[in-house]
């Protein structure tokens, strides 16, 4: 009993030790507590070695300890995933959603269901005539109609912020987890796009997106070399998406910045 | 049991390839269903996952069964046999299992995917029409020549025996081989630079798509897992069959199958890291925004559970050999080069710096870290302080407790990188814990750590005496503890592997336009890993009792014995 008070005195000096030299060393309270965690973890180990011997069971005994043990693992383990943070699917599902839009629509099951809700619509708009010719038995109610919905939708689609479309593909396609940007996101993994607007055209971005190995940023041989950058893009977005994130690229012309020089390649 | 079995599978194949084309002609109009409660995605997830678990068994168990039988054989020690037959018995019952769960798994994903699942089965056809049930009926075969020759092919013909066994798990290799191609595929299909892949699996020929970036890295991956796996599920048998027994003998022998069973796992454990960072790094050469996926953003805190759980594995495997050490007489004298603690210790922070200066594949990593790691072999035979094998094994538990902590050190406390600020994320100073030379290091820790403290008891079964029967009752919870968590983190593993290729059935080739593509919490994904791996150890524990407790009659009744008509 005395050995296990010690350890127990010892594993939490250690623990406070490591909580104020995190602390020292400017470490957020979350990792101060994980070291602390660190810790107490150590001295149940040490605790559970030099544990008396357990006692043999059988029979009923034995068999319920088996499905109490199975029961505290299921539990454990259950909790300590949901103790960790959780991503929230919401935030990914309405990006999903945007991305495999095109796709959707351009696949058969897409067109299917294009035409079925077409058909539906006409449906609805062939009831609703219906009812007014009826009620009033003017023969102007076909034209107001005829007038009315496909013209709103034409006119949606045709506007839309080029910029706004660009900043909206750097999310969607989480370019953020290789590049930095306005120091956010990146991991060195590519260079930092702040300047890259004064360093390549438009086209030049664009180029760069379709076909990777058309640019290589300076500093970057290694990545460049082992085709670090997807050269998925050209299958994954569409056309008009791609020259929105080019153009919304070169608006960033920061020269405080180092964005890496471009080096033509092809 | 073998012709209904066999019946049964003939049958499962059958409507499997029966099933598959009169799926395909119907994919117009064919309205997928929709499963209550759990939704379409995890009702597959939990088929699939609960065939990969009976699969890995029936994969994992005849390799270290065959080795057994060759000691015993070898050594003309009985218990090596005893073992094997024991290990078989269970495995022709979870057999059944692997085809009933592979045919439910093929109709719940017709039923559910049904474009999807035409789509990938005209790619593989040959594959999931012929190849892949010609194997499985040869193993089917062989499995059941293999058990049921056991008692007939003795003696001189053991060898013969010996090699229907090696066949069988040449056969199941194969067989393994062969559906991860599809698998494989799922992840990485084929691709050639500059024609997008669409194009290029236009004229891609089959075994284009089965030899993919992963499929070999995933091979060797589940290979290695499938031993470890056969090993932990060796030792829990063990474990049940030592609760049960009332005898000295019988406890001395499933103490002893408890060990292997143990040790086969841990050999195969230690080098599951290495081929799961292998199989990780050809995924980020395939894609490297695959990377910060699994690493730094949805999938990350998936990997920090796999580092705790990781982390107790060890720690239990190793308390295991702490507990067999207690049992043998006489290991107290046996001591150890002072230079094994020394290096224990030093070891994660000199790893960490050569490796982040050398990155590997550089050879001048190994030119420090060799030298370091064999100096306990090379230079303790010449420097006379030695420590207690005791202090040793202690100094390895911390060793362990500092290498995990290493392995669970997040770069942010953050699900993802988007949601990265500085209250929670690691100081500049001190990043390098969070990237892969300090990963690196801890997984080698762990590894050097278990491998000293074999070592340790090696020489302590040499120089002193083992009481098989006698470890502590404790450590029959430790066996089936590795073998509930190594389950339940192949599980999560195989949900991470799964859900790397994001949105798409087959990344960046099949979308899935369902509303459940998306990245699950880890929460609820631990709910349902938990619970498939609880359905899983209902069903082996079942086949436990069946073929081995209810094989060991307490009092046998005399054949022949006369009962009175009527007799209740």
């Amino acid at each position: 009993m005395g050995k296990a008070i010690f350890k127990i005195i010892i594993g939490l000096v250690v623990g406070a030790g490591l909580w104020v030299g995190t602390m020292a060393l400017e470490f957020p309270p979350v990792f101060r507590w994980m070291f602390f965690a660190y810790a107490i973890l150590g001295t149940v180990v040490f605790l559970v070695l030099d544990a008396p011997s357990m006692k043999p069971l059988s029979g009923v005994k034995a068999l319920g300890a088996v499905i109490v043990f199975y029961v505290v693992l299921c539990v454990v383990y259950i909790a300590g995933a949901s103790l960790w943070p959780q991503y929230d699917p919401e935030d990914e599902k309405g990006k999903i959603e945007k991305i495999l839009k095109p796709k959707r629509a351009a696949s058969e099951q897409g067109k299917a269901d294009e035409l079925i809700a077409r058909a539906k619509a006409l449906d609805e708009q062939a009831k609703a005539l219906a009812e007014r010719i009826k009620a009033l038995g003017g023969d102007q109610a076909p034209a107001a109609q005829a007038g009315g919905s496909p013209g709103a939708v034409a006119s949606t689609g045709a506007s839309g912020d080029v910029l706004k479309i660009g900043e909206e593909q750097w999310q969607l396609q989480e370019c953020y987890n290789c590049h930095k940007l306005k120091g956010e996101g990146g991991k060195k993994r590519g260079p930092e796009l702040d300047n890259i607007g004064s360093l390549l055209t438009v086209d030049d971005i664009k180029l760069k997106i379709v076909d990777p190995k058309s640019w290589m940023a300076e500093g970057f041989e290694k990545e460049f070399e082992k085709g670090k950058m997807p050269d998925k893009y050209k299958d994954l977005m569409e056309d008009q998406d791609i020259v929105a994130l080019a153009t919304w690229l070169g608006t960033f012309k920061d020269a405080s910045v180092n964005t890496p020089k471009p080096i033509k390649k092809k | 049991m073998r012709p209904r079995s066999l019946t049964t599978l003939v049958a499962l194949v059958a409507l499997f390839v029966g099933g598959a084309s009169y799926a395909y002609a119907q994919v117009p109009g064919a309205p997928p269903v929709e499963f209550p409660y759990t939704g379409n995605r995890t009702a597959v997830w939990i088929v699939a996952q609960l065939h990969i678990l009976f699969a890995a068994f029936i994969l994992g168990a005849p390799i270290f069964v065959v080795i057994s039988e060759w000691l015993g054989y070898r050594k003309q020690e009985p218990r090596y046999d005893r073992l094997a037959k024991e290990v078989t018995k269970v495995t022709m019952i979870l057999y059944s299992m692997t085809a009933l769960t592979g045919g439910l798994f093929i109709f719940v994903l017709l039923a559910t995917y049904p474009q999807f699942t035409t789509w990938l089965i005209n790619h593989f056809f040959m594959v999931f029409a012929v190849v892949y049930p010609l194997l499985f009926i040869g193993e089917t075969f062989v499995l059941y020549m293999y058990f049921y020759t056991w008692d007939a092919w003795k003696g001189n013909k053991k060898a013969r025996h010996i090699a229907l066994g090696v066949l069988l798990n040449l056969i199941g290799t194969i067989t393994l081989f062969v559906i991860d191609g599809p698998t494989s595929f799922m992840n990485t299909p084929v691709k050639a630079e500059g024609i997008s892949p669409a194009e290029f699996l236009e004229t891609a020929t089959l075994w284009d798509k089965m030899f993919n970036y992963s499929w070999m890295p995933l091979n060797i991956h589940r290979l290695v897992g499938n031993v470890t796996f056969g090993g932990f599920i060796a030792g829990m048998i063990a474990a049940y069959m030592y609760m049960a027994s009332a005898k000295d003998e019988e406890r001395s022998y499933y103490d002893w199958m408890g060990f292997v069973g143990n040790l086969i796992g841990v050999g195969a454990l230690l080098f599951l890291p290495f081929m799961g960072y292998l199989l990780s790094y050809e995924l980020c050469d395939y894609d490297a925004s695959i990377c910060p996926y699994m690493m730094a953003d949805q999938l990350s805190m998936f990997f920090e559970m796999q580092g705790a759980m990781i982390g107790l594995i060890f720690l239990a495997s190793n308390y295991y050999i702490w507990l067999s050490m207690k049992r043998i007489q006489g290991v107290e004298k046996v001591r150890m080069t002072i230079l094994a603690p020394i290096v224990m210790i030093a070891l994660p922070l000199v790893m960490t710096k050569v490796m982040t200066d050398y990155p590997v594949p550089d050879p001048k990593s190994l030119m420090f870290l060799l030298p370091m790691l064999l100096s306990p072999v090379i230079l303790g035979r010449f420097i006379p302080l030695t420590v207690s094998a005791r202090t040793v094994i202690k100094v390895g538990f911390l060793m362990i407790v500092v290498g995990d902590a290493i392995w669970m050190t997040p770069h942010g406390f953050v699900p993802t990188g988007a949601k990265l600020v500085a209250e929670l994320e690691l100081p500049s100073d001190w990043n390098f814990l969070a990237l892969m030379p300090a990963k690196n290091s801890a997984a080698f820790t762990l590894v050097f750590v278990t491998v000293v403290n074999y070592v340790i008891y090696n020489r302590a079964i040499s120089q002193g005496t083992i009481v098989w029967g006698r470890i502590d009752f404790v450590s029959q919870f430790v066996l089936i503890f590795l073998a509930f968590s190594a389950i339940w983190t192949m599980g999560l593993m195989g949900a991470v592997r799964s859900l790397l290729r994001k949105y798409f059935h087959t990344y960046n080739l099949m979308p899935d336009f369902t509303a459940e593509s998306f990245t699950p919490t880890l929460s609820y994904s631990a709910w349902w890993i938990t619970g498939i791996t609880v359905v899983f150890f209902l069903v082996v524990s079942f086949a436990i009792i069946v073929t081995l407790r209810a094989s060991h009659p307490k009092d046998r009744v005399p054949e022949g014995s006369p009962v009175p008509a009527g007799a209740k």
